[in-house]
């Protein structure tokens, strides 16, 4: 992973992402090979520890305890400098001032969540693990956390491995991805690069006149590169393996059809991630 | 200030929140400190002597009881709720965390004890009608070798607890815990109505306790961060 990215970790249900994550924190040994964070092995590295902000499923919060003095205890085992200043901080970060000496117990799953990440935070760690931060959050305490990781990327530059099943969640956030199946990387890439280029490219073409549409339809039926031609009135849309795009318009105008507009359909992560997932179980890695 | 007081000061004031289990511990203390004192009095004979018997052997069986219970709530009550996962990311070597849980358990349940030995010692100078005292080394005992004998068990105890699954545990905690009351009981009978509480007998309790920690600190070795997570209830 590079510093300051968001890697976005992504898989079905059991397929693999918390039991990565666990190796990866040296919660559990890894069957074979190895797994370092920050060029340490954390089962075996107290100091790096220090280093790694986590916020697992469950968010690490004692109920009995309140806000506030559940920060406080995380902050002394983090040997964090003038703790209850940090703790004032995070808490206004993530919204919480003034639940400060609520019990936790007593927290929406929301404000858990956001009382969590500030938990995570509070060493201010180089490298931060999420495992499916937004689960459980409703839409607006989802965008708070999708907002607060974006922040904390831009603004300091924090590494963070996202491990969710949220495609919606890792396109907006991520800048790049693995996909997961069976324990196994199906697809490893930037969003942008699966998104767009070096794979089937969604394309579509708007005739000026929906008479010309079957003409049309034979036209590219009959040219190479092309999968997936379906029409829909005067609009044809289309998957493009090898021609480019400028190619399509050219030929159809060539055979005097008459295009209104050409657009670009970039695939949403949400279509590769099903391909891939197809792929895999159709046995193909 | 070290990690392991950090984690000790956070099971005491958690245990002190925890209103059930503060609410049965003092009624265990009252009732044992209270309502048995007449019975177990009536069948000692000599009042001084019975009272250092009750001393040794009443207040250490109530002083490990307490830190039995207080330690299924600051050992297990974390692998239930998994936020142990948590504290496993953190620097906190499993050394230290079982070294302030082990603190965390033992000052409350201390307090407790000796509540109790307060309770005992007034309510069988009331029953007998003049002042009972304890004797020297049954002071000893109380103040020193039982909270040794606290630490002894509930770290025994939280060892195991984080070693095994939850199942597991259920049964052999309260083999473990019982298993040591008998202990103390078949030892006081086998020592007959003449037994008298001596710097030896204290010493030997002390060592005892002394051995368990040591041992149970040498077996904390084998504990893995993957163990306790392997052992996590689904």
């Amino acid at each position: 992973m590079e510093k300051g990215e968001i890697f976005g970790y992504l898989g079905p249900n059991g397929a693999g992402k918390t039991t990565t994550l666990r190796v990866l924190l040296g919660l559990l040994s890894p069957t074979s090979g190895s797994a370092t964070v920050l060029d340490a092995d954390l089962a075996k590295d107290d100091a790096t520890r220090s280093r790694v902000g986590v916020l697992m499923e469950n968010n690490g919060l004692y109920d009995q305890l309140t806000a506030r003095e559940n920060l406080v205890y995380y902050a002394r085992l983090y040997e964090v400098g003038r703790p209850a200043d940090r703790v004032t901080e995070l808490l206004e970060f993530v919204g919480l001032t003034g639940r400060e000496k609520d019990l936790v117990g007593n927290f929406s799953t929301g404000m858990k969540r956001k009382l969590g990440i500030a938990r995570a935070l509070l060493h201010r760690p180089e490298i931060l693990f999420l495992d499916e931060p937004t689960s459980g959050l409703d839409p607006e305490a989802q965008h708070m956390v999708r907002e607060l990781i974006l922040r904390l990327s831009q603004a300091e530059s924090m590494t963070v491995f996202l491990n969710s099943h949220n495609l919606d969640e890792v396109q907006r956030t991520c800048s790049r991805v693995a996909i997961l199946h069976q324990g196994r990387i199906r697809a490893l890439d930037s969003v942008r690069h699966l998104t767009s280029a070096g794979r089937k490219t969604g394309f579509s073409v708007t005739l000026a006149d929906p008479g010309q549409a079957g003409k049309a339809m034979d036209i590219l039926s009959s040219m190479e590169g092309i999968d997936e031609v379906a029409r829909n009135e005067n609009v044809l849309g289309m998957m493009l393996v090898t021609v480019p795009p400028h190619e399509i318009v050219a030929g159809l105008v060539r055979n005097g059809i008459r295009v209104e507009e050409a657009r670009i359909q970039k695939r949403s992560l949400e279509e590769i991630y099903l391909d891939v997932m197809r792929q895999a179980e159709g046995g193909v890695a | 200030m070290s990690r392991i007081t950090v984690v000790a000061e956070k099971e005491v004031r958690q245990l002190v929140k925890s209103r059930n289990v503060m609410l049965s511990a003092l009624i265990f203390v009252v009732v044992f400190g209270i309502f048995t004192i007449p019975a177990a009095l009536g069948g000692m004979g000599e009042a001084g002597n019975a009272m250092d018997t009750l001393g040794f052997y009443l207040v250490l069986t109530l002083g490990i009881f307490m830190g039995y219970l207080f330690t299924a709530q600051v050992f297990l009550r974390e692998k239930q709720s998994g936020v142990i996962e948590t504290l496993l990311c953190t620097p906190l070597s499993l050394r230290e965390l079982w070294s302030g849980k082990v603190a965390g358990v033992t000052i409350p349940a201390t307090l407790l004890t000796y509540f109790s030995a307060v309770l005992i010692t007034g309510t069988a100078s009331i029953f007998t009608g003049e002042t009972l005292l304890p004797s020297v080394p049954v002071l000893f005992h109380i103040i020193i070798v039982v909270p040794a004998f606290i630490a002894a068990t509930s770290g025994l105890i939280g060892f195991t607890q984080f070693m095994l699954g939850m199942r597991e545990n259920q049964i052999l905690n309260f083999g473990i815990i019982f298993g040591i009351i008998f202990l103390i009981t078949f030892v006081r009978e086998l020592a007959g109505p003449g037994f008298s509480v001596t710097w030896g007998v204290v010493a030997a309790t002390g060592g005892l306790a002394l051995l368990i920690i040591m041992v149970t600190a040498w077996l904390t070795r084998f504990l893995s961060r993957e163990r306790i997570m392997v052992t996590l209830p689904e």
